[in-house]
């Protein structure tokens, strides 16, 4: 009763809720449409929703004996090029319509125009044209994507295993300067990365470690290491002391007692902090672009290529595809425990 | 409890009186103080020695402070991000907790929605980048969008935007992207406020507004306050999306700068003490809001203005 | 006619959902002291939020004073209300808590600051009004959400399980000190328990609930000894009531109730009710005091059986025995034999009138 809303307060919650939700939908829908456009759609105007999965040409042969194609990017058909070439055409289909035919295929189709005239084809669309050609034009792309995965799971290691040691001892015992290090570990926790970034390529140059994914991760895990003792440790708090004291009086030993029961009443804080850890992984790219040089990781590659290429940003939407669909799966996966970790939030 | 239980019990317990086990936190937390003295004092230590010295090795206190004052954009780049600071959190803040108090109530859909409003927290800055790109350009979606609704006659400009309007840009798009993880925090303190607390006033004869303000609000306040210094230290570091929508140099930021002279006239000796001097800058502010955020979280213990 | 008036009172909370609250009826009395005793899910706690307007009615009506006040919102139907978890507001002072709802009826300062200096004493917190609530115990708080609540001078006071968050020795005193409280004030009560100790020592009259139905409406006493439904008999009492599945059979020596290894000889007052059971089964309940043994396996007019005494619980002022009637167990409350052995053979016998037979189908009592 004392949630009931008026009509007219309903009415507004809802505009606003779909406004919301239309506000994170439609920039996504586009963005997919990108990744999956060829270049003709690409300069269509005004775009349309959803990419098409087929290109309609119209093909008038001409006196000289080439073919005029025609195209219609929303203003009636246009004529695009004039030719008899196979290559050419082979080409220019790949390039413009992500129609991946031989010339010899296409000429053979064109040539039923001879007898009856100026005619429609469509042709099927290579969807996944763009993704294929992110990782051929971006020479080192797929290395990018190999790198990226190295340095998530080196950056989870370092961080998990320095910093969950870090919160257990920090919940579990009582020690002299405990709100020191408390304090200390929150100071490193917010310095932001960039300040340390280009004084730790020095650092990682004379330790032979610069350019390597090992270095990245080494630099990653600064943050995340006293972002894990901090999450660990309150989970650790929580995990009553009795439930490992009951294991040791039936014979356990201290080992045994935190690989049986600790760690998996733990396995929620852990999991939440690797994702923190490999999303500081996989997304950065100001630390790469200071600290590597052959060896980039995929959001770096990315961002390169971004920036270099305005035409082919459809190349870019496909790659940037391909950096997010890890980022997601693994956010799906380990949700729930995100929702714990903020005090148990339904997600 | 039997005498041998006793035992088994005392070598896990909190360790009073064995010298082993007074010594095991500072075993474990050995790993944290070696791989920070190695990997974060020591860069601190070089980089502030670097903002210090002048391009012969020699100490100077103001020089690169100077440099950097004179330096292209520099005025620019504290000001967008001043502006960029305050705005953003202010605007994101106030969508949060709009979202947060909407879809914390119980209807139907409200699960799927807060799905749907949290998509954008998921996605990588670079790809946010790009679908912002894409819509921004001349015939980009945006355009698309607003002449079939028509709302405008003619495709506008974005990409040619400049000062402030370039800025603000920038700071929509980053509501876009950061608004879902502030409202996870303000859902997760709304989740955890009693419903009898709002029942209680509501019983009292308080009405809707009035539960919002005087009781909601306050309990909230210290998660609010907490998350509003993090969203602050992380706006302060603004520079990725600005870059990759708009290009170097349209919209200078603090860490824009370090980027750029990094990324864009690397080799030049006054570009790298630029960048030490910037990020010394960066880091400076945000240390300063680190403190007050302690005071602030520090106050909230005292008042004892505890959630449950 | 009555102060508070509760008429065919419903409530679900989905269209094809469950009746929470089934058709109650209730008439309350100016000054009552009344408990709505049962178990969790019983919908008292519904009903209760219900009279204070946090809950929508599906069906029925609610009037105090013979004004109907479903149409009303909380603060128009001059109620106040103690909650479970106190509900007091951790980012205000007590004065402040106590204040709040005075300030929303705009009252003048000085009188807010007078009327709450009245309610802090009459739990006696005055000492306590700058605190805030994190720094107090469980019992403090409890005060706290007292003194708000009388603060409002309300028609009627609405308290739901107001002392299950407190320890128990706490829960004790607070109980006396709310019905001091609700003395003093001349005030009309409400209070919501599943602790029927509690219920028993507070009431005028208690409403005993169970899954959306009144089982029985009265004082202590009438609840107890004179239990309505099969349901109230087990519910009330430490231990509870003893239940055996007999037969009513007619014999030579008149109407006989023979369960398994007994037969007890029904008497002569419910011969006549009991006669339409004979042939079926009717489950018949003796309350654990009124079941007395005799070490000299001496039988009187309401025997039952003989048997041994399995354990023996001793509670110092009283003993409770265990013992095996046929399949059944059973509990005997004595103050006569407390130091009986285990083991003995012992014969019992009802005592007088302290027989209730209930209907096995519909559990209501037969007499």
């Amino acid at each position: 009763m004392m949630d009931r809303l008026s009509i007219v307060q309903k009415t507004v919650m809802s505009i606003f809720l779909a406004g919301m939700a239309l506000v994170v939908v439609i920039p996504l829908l586009f963005f997919g449409t990108v990744a999956f456009s060829n270049a003709a759609e690409m300069s269509e105007f005004p775009k349309s929703l959803f990419p098409s999965s087929t290109v309609t040409v119209r093909v008038e042969p001409t006196e000289s004996g080439s073919y005029e194609v025609f195209y219609d990017s929303g203003e009636g058909y246009e004529s695009i090029i004039t030719t008899k070439d196979a290559e050419k055409l082979e080409k220019h289909f790949r390039r413009q319509y992500s129609v991946t035919l031989s010339g010899e295929e296409i000429l053979a189709d064109f040539s039923q125009t001879l007898e009856n005239g100026p005619m429609e084809f469509t042709y099927k669309k290579d969807m996944f044209y763009n993704f294929k050609q992110f990782f051929s034009i971006v020479p080192n792309a797929a290395e990018a994507l190999k790198n990226s995965i190295v340095v998530s799971l080196l950056t989870i290691l370092i961080s998990l295993g320095i910093g969950s040691l870090a919160g257990y001892a920090m919940a579990r015992f009582q020690f002299a300067g405990k709100e020191q290090f408390n304090v200390a570990m929150l100071i490193v926790r917010m310095f932001p990365v960039v300040g340390i970034s280009i004084p730790m390529a020095v650092l990682l140059i004379q330790m032979g470690l610069y350019d390597t994914l090992l270095g990245l991760a080494l630099l990653y895990s600064v943050p995340n290491i006293a972002l894990t003792a901090w999450i660990t440790n309150s989970i650790f708090i929580g995990i009553n002391k009795e439930l490992e004291e009951a294991s040791m009086v039936f014979g356990a030993n201290s080992f045994q007692t935190f690989m049986r029961i600790t760690l998996p009443l733990a396995f929620p804080a852990l999991a939440a902090s690797s994702m923190y850890s490999f999303l500081t992984a996989w997304n950065d790219t100001i630390s790469a672009l200071i600290l590597s040089n052959e060896n980039q990781t995929l959001a770096l590659v990315v961002y390169k290529a971004i920036g270099t290429t305005s035409s082919g940003i459809q190349y870019a939407a496909a790659g940037s595809i391909v950096l997010i669909l890890p980022a997601l799966v693994f956010t799906f996966i380990i949700r729930r425990y995100i929702g714990q970790m903020w005090g148990g939030v339904e997600l | 409890m039997s005498k041998s239980t006793g035992q088994a019990a005392s070598t896990v317990g909190i360790p009073k009186k064995s010298s082993f086990s007074r010594i095991i936190p500072y075993v474990l937390l050995a790993p944290v103080f070696i791989y920070y003295a190695v990997f974060w004092l020591l860069p601190v230590v070089s980089g502030v020695k670097e903002v210090f010295t002048d391009l012969n090795g020699d100490f100077t206190l103001v020089g690169n402070f100077k440099l950097m004052a004179e330096s292209d954009l520099f005025n620019e780049a504290v000001m967008n991000t001043a502006a960029f600071a305050v705005i953003s959190v202010i605007l994101q803040y106030l969508l949060a907790l709009v979202l947060a108090v909407l879809l914390s109530r119980k209807f139907k859909g409200a699960k799927l929605l807060m799905f749907v409003a949290m998509i954008p927290m998921a996605i990588t800055p670079t790809a946010t980048a790009i679908l912002w790109k894409t819509g921004l350009v001349r015939d980009g979606w945006i355009n698309t969008l607003l002449l079939q609704f028509h709302l405008i006659s003619e495709p506008l400009v974005f990409m040619n935007a400049e000062g402030f309007k370039a800025v603000l840009m920038v700071i929509l798009i980053d509501t876009w992207t950061v608004t879902p993880s502030v409202m996870i925090i303000l859902i997760a303190g709304l989740q955890g406020l009693q419903r009898e607390m709002k029942e209680a006033a509501y019983t009292f004869g308080a009405n809707k507004w009035q539960i919002f303000k005087d009781i909601v609000l306050p309990i909230l306040k210290p998660s609010i306050t907490t998350s509003i210094i993090m969203r602050l230290i992380a706006a302060i570091q603004v520079w990725a999306i600005a870059v990759m929508v708009m290009g170097y140099s349209k919209t200078p930021f603090l860490v824009e700068r370090i980027a750029f002279y990094v990324d864009v006239v690397p080799g030049v000796d006054t570009s790298t003490k630029l960048a030490f001097t910037y990020s010394f800058l960066t880091t400076i502010v945000v240390l300063l809001a680190t403190v007050v955020y302690l005071k602030v979280s520090h106050k909230g213990v005292q008042k004892g203005g505890e959630q449950a | 006619m009555s102060y508070l008036e509760i008429r065919n009172l419903q409530k679900k909370y989905t269209k094809n959902g469950p009746m929470i609250v089934n058709n109650m009826n209730l008439s309350i009395e100016k000054g009552e002291f009344i408990v709505f005793l049962g178990p969790s899910g019983c919908g008292k706690t519904t009903t209760i939020r219900m009279i204070s307007g946090l809950e929508e009615v599906t069906g029925g009506d609610i009037c105090i004073e013979g004004e109907s006040i479903l149409a009303k919102k909380p603060k128009e139907r001059g109620v106040s209300m103690i909650f479970q978890s106190y509900a007091i507001w951790p980012h205000m002072t007590v004065f402040d808590n106590i204040a709040y709802p005075l300030k929303l009826q705009n009252v003048p300062r000085e009188e807010i600051r007078r009327r709450v200096e009245t309610a802090a004493a009459a739990t006696d917190i005055q000492g306590l009004l700058k605190r805030y609530p994190a720094q107090m115990s469980g019992g403090q708080r409890q005060r706290v959400a007292v003194s708000r609540a009388i603060v409002v001078e309300p028609k009627l006071f609405l308290m739901d399980e107001p002392l299950s968050n407190l320890d128990a020795k706490l829960r004790v005193s607070m109980r006396t000190e709310l019905k001091n409280i609700h003395n003093k004030l001349g005030a009309t009560s409400i209070f919501v328990t599943h602790d029927q100790a509690e219920a028993m020592s507070l009431a005028d009259r208690i409403v005993v609930m169970y899954k959306g139905n009144i089982e029985q409406i009265g004082t202590p006493m009438e609840v107890y000894q004179d239990s309505a439904t099969r349901f109230v008999a087990e519910f009330i009492g430490t231990p509870p009531t003893n239940f055996f599945m007999t037969s009513i059979e007619r014999t030579e020596e008149g109407v006989q109730a023979v369960g398994d290894g007994f037969c007890y000889q029904v008497p002569v007052g419910l011969t006549d009710t009991l006669l339409p059971y004979a042939g079926r089964k009717i489950e018949m309940g003796v309350r654990p005091e009124y079941i007395e043994i005799s070490p000299g396996l001496d039988r009187t007019e309401g025997y039952l059986t003989d048997v041994d005494i399995r354990f023996v619980e001793p509670q110092g002022s009283h003993s409770i025995l265990i013992a095996k009637v046929g399949a059944t167990e059973i509990k005997i409350h004595t103050t006569k034999y407390m130091d009986i052995a285990a083991g003995s053979r012992v014969s019992l016998n009802v005592k007088e009138g302290r027989v209730m037979f209930f209907d096995c189908d519909t559990g209501k009592r037969v007499k």
